[in-house]
């Protein structure tokens, strides 16, 4: 309890607030403007913040994460341009609503879902975080070898365009992240004479490139394309006995969000998509879905938000991200010398506290900034491309300088923006080579001091128990995506699935 | 009246042909040349030093990554078989030939970068704001011009003023001297 209150005090300084505050507002603002998003402003935001308190940078991020994913609802409702992917599902029925004469009570119930979403998950990762660091303090490396490849094989079940793509993303994150000396041996990888990579490849200058260059790559493309100006609402907020009748769906798209979000490697857009489907699985009425019904609004909203909270729970207490965005906040943590994992909460439990203080405001922040602002957030999308672009590479190449005032970070981030491009013309995902990237090190650290206390044999490995448990996950989570399938040809059926 | 016959669309959907994706192939092989060039440079590792005991040698881990790798890559050619949709999703967006406009912008993004240095950090923001806009079909040349200028001025206040991140001067030292 003690320290609770500790992280709650820090977070309470008014720098802290502001910081929390400002990141909202970034958070509301990329979310909305489709092509920006929660990673590339996190990924942009980080050089920046070496010279602030670590605390109050990470708890802005947090912040910035949780107002990003409501923040993309807005134009999914309000132009049916999704400004983030977790908020396609919100789309569906938010703009249907908006074009039947109702966009102020689309916005409110996407907000007041949201707000319940994350309220929620941040109720489940206060508990859960401690619980699990506990257990994981008990693993040794064997252990942690198993849930890092675990959580590896999660990429496959990650939004994205294929999962076997998305495999290969992570494993050549891992690959790359192999660069620099090996700690075991002294040996030099794959440095090819080039000196500044002895230290391995920097987490913010590709991020930045894989984020924020290859999509301005992708923007190049679609300069002219005319955003269709909408007319200015008022946020409504629905009627205690609307949200009465709601409940329930509220309930449990929020439980089923932080489930998803607790999953390593899923994030918003996935717990979105399976609040959307569960809403109308579980609708009395779901021949409405699609027409403006407020329940696809709520599912969907309620979800991805609590997506949000939930991934942070694997990302704090076992240095495992839940999502794409968490990757980057893990790398945030390191970048912060914070040591991610089961003894983030035992050497600095105020830091999970403040982090959790964060959310908390972030979540009832953006509703302020929704009842106050969603009108002025939805002109965003006015800006022209031809200024905002630019603006996001000026950012990117003071970004990557600064972090550690070298031309070498400049090109790394412009080559990654340039092969993240083609990779992702291909079908390739950034996210789940981030995630290799950042949980490579401890795959590899874990698999040599295994080797080393099993003898040298794999299958050695197998005596632990917790071991087998993770294999027996990655299997299910490998083959997942052919289990639709699979049940489809057993029952005969077609699919009722939206996504 | 003629009754049509229903035939069966055997022909794959995408831009594969028979049993392989053609783009898939071209992309499986770029990753298995690229997956074996590492595995050669790895198989060049000095092992552990002997000192060190039980250890396991640098090159063990890379290596377990390439076949991993490459046991992946060879679905992908295939892929289409098994996930038509997703394919023909990627299909879309790869259909059309990278647009002359991506790569002029290619080309002038490495051009800043290759000349920041020399120029300087507010310079190169400068050069960004200017040419980016004005390459990407811009008309409203004041519009461009006060960006360019305010943008710059803006970021640097902001961060070399109040947050105090070093902006290497370049080519202005000159001026300022």
């Amino acid at each position: 309890m003690e320290d609770v209150i500790k992280g709650l005090t820090l977070i309470f300084e008014f720098q802290n607030i502001a910081l929390i505050f400002g990141g909202v507002l970034v958070g509301v603002l990329v979310g909305a403007l489709p092509g920006l998003s929660s990673p590339m402003a996190i990924a942009l935001l980080m050089p920046f913040t070496i010279s602030l308190d670590p605390i109050a940078s990470i708890s802005m991020m947090a912040a910035l994460y949780c107002a990003g994913t409501f923040g993309g609802s807005i134009t999914a409702i309000l132009i049916n341009a999704p400004g983030a992917p977790p908020a396609v599902a919100t789309a569906l029925d938010g703009y249907q609503m908006a074009k039947n004469g109702e966009p102020g009570r689309a916005l409110g119930l996407a907000a007041v879902a949201s707000v319940f979403g994350g309220l929620f998950s941040i109720i489940v990762f206060l508990i859960a975080t401690p619980v699990l660091a506990d257990i994981a303090l008990q693993f040794g490396p064997v252990e942690y070898f198993g849930l890092s490849i675990f959580a590896l094989s999660m990429l496959a079940a990650m939004s994205g365009k294929s999962s076997i793509r998305n495999l290969i993303a992570g494993v050549l994150g891992v690959l790359v992240s192999t660069i620099g000396v090996h700690l075991a041996t002294g040996v030099e990888r794959f440095e090819f004479g080039i000196q500044e990579l002895s230290d391995g490849i920097k987490f913010v200058p590709v991020l930045i490139g894989l984020f924020a260059v290859s999509e301005l790559l992708t923007q190049s493309k679609t300069l002219n394309a005319v955003v269709e100006k909408m007319s200015a609402k008022t946020l409504k907020l629905p009627t205690i006995a609307e949200l009465k009748k709601l409940k329930g769906l509220i309930l449990r798209s929020s439980g089923l969000g932080t489930f998803i979000g607790i999953l390593p490697a899923e994030g918003s857009t996935v717990a979105a998509m399976m609040g959307y489907n569960e809403a109308k699985r579980w609708s009395k009425t779901p021949e409405k879905f699609g027409t403006g019904h407020a329940e696809g609004i709520v599912g969907p909203e309620a979800a991805n938000n609590a997506a949000a909270g939930g991934a942070m729970v694997p990302t704090l207490a076992l240095g495992i991200p839940g999502s794409g965005t968490t990757a980057l906040i893990l790398a945030a943590l390191v970048m912060h010398g914070f040591r991610p994992g089961p003894y983030l909460i035992t050497e600095t439990p105020e830091l999970v506290y403040a982090i959790f203080g964060a959310m908390l405001i972030a979540n009832i922040g953006f509703l302020g900034v929704g009842l106050v602002g969603a009108k002025y957030f939805s002109y965003v999308t006015l800006i022209p491309k031809k200024f905002l672009w630019p603006s996001v590479f000026v950012f990117s190449l003071i970004g990557s300088y600064a972090y550690s005032s070298a031309m070498f970070d400049v090109w790394v981030m412009l080559l990654s923006g340039i092969i993240g491009y083609f990779a992702m013309r291909n079908g390739f995902s950034p996210a789940p080579f981030v995630m290799g990237l950042i949980l490579g090190k401890m795959v590899e650290e874990t698999f040599t001091q295994s080797m080393v206390i099993y003898n040298s044999n794999f299958m050695n490995f197998f005596d632990s128990f917790v071991f087998n448990i993770f294999v027996l996950l990655t299997v299910m989570s490998l083959t997942s995506p052919f289990w639709g399938k699979i049940k489809n040809l057993i029952t005969g059926k077609k699919s009722e699935s939206v996504f | 009246m003629v009754k049509e016959k229903k035939s069966i669309d055997f022909a794959p959907r995408t831009l594969g042909a028979g049993l392989l994706h053609k783009k898939d192939l071209l992309l499986a092989a770029i990753l298995i040349a690229f997956g074996s060039f590492i595995y050669y440079h790895a198989g060049k590792f000095p092992p552990a030093p002997a000192i060190l005991g039980d250890t396991i040698n640098a090159d063990v881990f890379p290596k377990m990554l390439v076949v991993l790798l490459i046991f992946l890559t060879v679905v992908v050619p295939f892929e289409f078989k098994f996930s038509p949709k997703k394919i023909d999703k990627i299909d879309k967006d790869r259909g059309d030939e990278t647009p002359r406009i991506t790569w002029i912008t290619i080309f002038v993004l490495l051009a800043i970068a290759s000349s920041a240095e020399f120029l300087g950090s507010v310079l190169t923001m400068f050069v960004c704001c200017f040419s980016i806009p004005i390459l990407w079909g811009e008309k409203r040349y004041l519009a461009v011009a006060i960006y360019a200028v305010l943008f710059p001025a803006f970021v640097f206040l902001l961060f070399n003023k109040v947050l105090g991140l070093y902006f290497n001067p370049g080519l202005l030292e000159v001026f300022i001297k």
